[in-house]
């Protein structure tokens, strides 16, 4: 009986914990949620009420819509590098600063510092850096390199957009070189008595300790690379650039141009929901490959 | 394993849910209204917008000690996405500012045609404003009163042309003559004669100057008719054949955000066509400079700036809100945006006055007596519905033609023509 009370307190605390959360989730997100698919399958310019269309917004994105399909591709292009790209970015980075160099708190620090940056004033100052006779440009310049127009140039444009998203890799480089710190020491040892160099060591206990986190940055980079906004919308202002915006426009920017712009409200909730069922997908894959390459200790035991 | 994926698909949730996310807050954004309650009127622009509209309504509320209004600035980037939201939400502005994008709000029914009001009232919207007083019509009703408007002018480089030994830029200017001095002008590498032609009221001032249009009288969009073509390739040819423009990559090595309007008040090109607002940017310069009226070509015309006030649907006094707009664009009220240099009162008698010709902020004689004579040649740009699908599309089909990738005007009307006829469904 006392314990079945306890129960009952502790359960009460528990809806009191976390009703906050419930009650915004509700009020926040599944109502607008909700509602999102509702005007996704009515024409809707935000002003007059919504004419109900049924599936006439996805019919024509899949069919009739070519810059759907364009910002689309390019966000799978841009993941597609920016993702691998930053994690082993961050793997390496992670690497060296796990290594016993002098200085290395203070090297932690400003490899962290870039993601402190806000966003939006890292993609201003990038269009400074990637100008055409810039600071990049006369760095590769000394290399005998002559750089492209990144900015000015429609297939240079994505690759200074992913440019970009490297420069935010610390986040990754933490939580990665956290997780370095937790591999037991013993088995480095073991390693060692075994006759494993470095590299060796590297690849047969750290990366298979760490896959966990790696799965981990990848699912949340997946999601991001997916939903790239803002950096899109100051690397290539459409009013100043607009060849290069065509060029870089992905899903989210051109969801915000329908809604915003063109008053295309339903249109844009169609995009939300397609853009939601491609992340799912993706997001889905990953999952499926966690038996082959992810190592959870407590699997094991 | 099951957690995990729960929380991750949840995440996916929770960036998306957040465009629908955006309407929901802001309907619960303002409290309920009351007869008592001040008229809002939403404006953009910055600091300098906002106190000269405030003067603007402290003179109103002096002359109708009645009326309460209540001054709302947004950023101009955000303007239209906010006014939306506030209109969604139930409770839009009683006065906003409106400018090209007036019939996105009026073919939505969204505001009040004013035709009535005016007449109530005795305005004479010709006689106050000019050709432009019916500027903000759709299917034949007036939308919005005229407030600001000024002609799109030339601004030149007087020390260079002065040393170069040609005369100031006149009205009467062929595009021969334009790309004569333009040539004179530049100097290959340091200086351009002539800031270009590639934002929307620059280029399509020459289309027009050349009998063409964007869109004609019935509404149907003629963007590759041949007077069309010709005018920008004309615009084009200044960069990629005659080199007296500079080009994308030399703009953006000038700096960020660097066009023409800054290039000119570095003494970069001699020669730049834009709106009233440049005048600030150039009272200490080490040149010496002035303005002129748009040359011509087979016959004159020009872009003007500018934007009106409109009364939404939703306001809750129209017949105030009107009073308010009335003395607003009136004389006495609208000599206050000469008085802190803030743009060109559309009010016809202001610009004529001397409050106008010889602002007292004003450190070198300026010929501002151009914004008259160019209110004889406007033309009216087709305020369309589709506004800015219209204005990205042809950012996307002349892109290739701006950078040098395309240099036939031809092939990127053609494509631009076949967009406009998907956008614009009123068309045929």
């Amino acid at each position: 009986m006392a314990m079945s009370k306890q129960r009952r307190r502790e359960a009460l605390w528990f809806y009191l914990f976390v009703s906050p959360w419930v009650i915004g989730f509700l009020a926040f997100l599944l109502g607008p949620m909700i509602s999102s698919i509702y005007l996704s399958m009515t024409d809707w310019d935000s002003f007059t009420p919504p004419k109900w269309v049924g599936l006439d917004n996805y019919v024509k994105l899949l069919t009739e819509d070519p810059v759907f399909w364009k910002a689309l591709g390019n966000t799978l292009h841009y993941a597609a590098i920016s993702v691998p790209l930053g994690l082993l970015v961050g793997l390496w980075l992670a690497n060296l600063l796990n290594k016993q160099v002098r200085a290395r708190k203070l090297f932690r620090t400003l490899i962290y510092l870039p993601t402190l940056v806000p966003l939006v004033a890292a993609s201003m100052a990038f269009r400074v850096v990637l100008a055409p006779s810039g600071p990049l440009n006369d760095a590769l310049g000394w290399a005998g390199i002559s750089g492209p127009q990144w900015l000015l140039d429609p297939s240079w444009v994505k690759y200074a957009l992913i440019l970009l998203s490297v420069w935010s890799a610390g986040s990754a480089t933490v939580l990665l070189l956290a997780a370095m710190k937790g591999i037991p020491r013993e088995l480095y040892e073991a390693a060692e008595i075994d006759g494993a160099g470095p590299v060796r060591q590297f690849w047969s206990i750290t990366v298979p300790q760490l896959t966990p986190v790696i799965f981990f940055n990848l699912v949340m980079g997946l999601i991001a690379a997916f939903q790239v906004f803002s950096q899109v919308y100051i690397l290539t202002p459409k009013a100043s650039q607009p060849g290069t915006y065509n060029a870089s426009q992905t899903t989210v920017p051109y969801l915000f141009d329908q809604a915003f712009s063109y008053y295309h409200m339903g249109y844009a909730s169609a995009i939300s929901w397609l853009l939601f069922a491609v992340i799912l997908v993706f997001t889905l894959l990953a999952f499926r490959t966690t038996r082959r390459w992810v190592f959870y200790e407590t699997e094991v035991k | 394993m099951t957690l995990d994926r729960a929380q991750f698909s949840r995440r996916g949730f929770l960036g998306l849910g957040v465009a629908a996310g955006v309407i929901t807050l802001t309907a619960c954004g303002s409290g309920a209204g009351s007869d008592d309650d001040p008229l809002v009127m939403t404006v953009w622009g910055g600091e300098t917008d906002r106190a000269t509209y405030q003067k603007r309504i402290d003179l109103l509320v002096k002359k109708y000690p009645d009326l309460k209004v209540k001054l709302q600035l947004i950023p101009s980037d955000s303007y239209p996405q906010k006014v939306q939201t506030m209109i969604a939400g139930g409770k839009g502005p009683d006065i906003m500012q409106v400018a090209e994008n007036v019939n996105v709000y009026s073919s939505k029914n969204q505001l009040m045609p004013l035709d009535d009001l005016a007449k109530g009232a005795g305005l004479d919207l010709s006689k106050r404003f000019g050709p432009i007083g019916s500027l903000y019509s759709y299917e034949d009703k007036v939308y919005a009163i005229p407030d600001r408007s000024g002609a799109m002018i030339v601004y030149y480089n007087k020390t260079l042309f002065d040393s170069k030994g040609i005369k100031a830029p006149t009205a009467e200017w062929t595009w021969d003559d334009a790309l004569d001095a333009f040539k004179e002008l530049t100097a290959k590498g340091k200086t351009w004669g002539y800031g270009g032609a590639g934002w929307w009221p620059q280029w399509w001032s020459f289309a027009y100057q050349n009998g063409g249009a964007i869109i004609d009288a019935d509404g149907r969009p003629t963007a590759d008719s041949d007077e069309v073509v010709e005018a920008l390739q004309w615009a084009g040819d200044l960069v990629f054949k005659h080199g007296v423009v500079p080009t994308k990559a030399q703009y953006a090595d000038m700096g960020t955000d660097v066009g023409g309007d800054q290039a000119f008040a570095n003494g970069t090109v001699a020669v730049n066509a834009t709106g009233f607002w440049a005048i600030a940017g150039l009272t200490d310069t080490k040149f010496e400079w002035d303005i002129a009226p748009m040359w011509r070509g087979e016959k004159q015309a020009v872009a003007s700036f500018g934007s009106g006030l409109a009364i939404s649907r939703t306001a809750k006094n129209p017949k105030n809100a009107f009073k308010a707009i009335d003395f607003l664009t009136s004389p006495e009220a609208q000599q206050q945006i000469i008085a802190t240099g803030q743009d060109v009162p559309a009010n016809l008698e202001v610009q004529q006055s001397d409050a106008f010709l010889k602002p007292a902020w004003m450190k070198t004689p300026v010929n501002m007596g151009v914004f008259a004579e160019s209110s004889e040649f406007l033309f009216k740009a087709p305020f369309i519905p589709e506004w800015n699908e219209m204005l990205a599309a042809i950012d996307t089909a002349t892109a290739d033609f701006w950078l040098g990738k395309e240099r036939s005007a031809k092939t990127a009307l053609t494509a631009l023509q076949k967009n406009l006829e998907s956008i614009i469904k009123s068309a045929g």
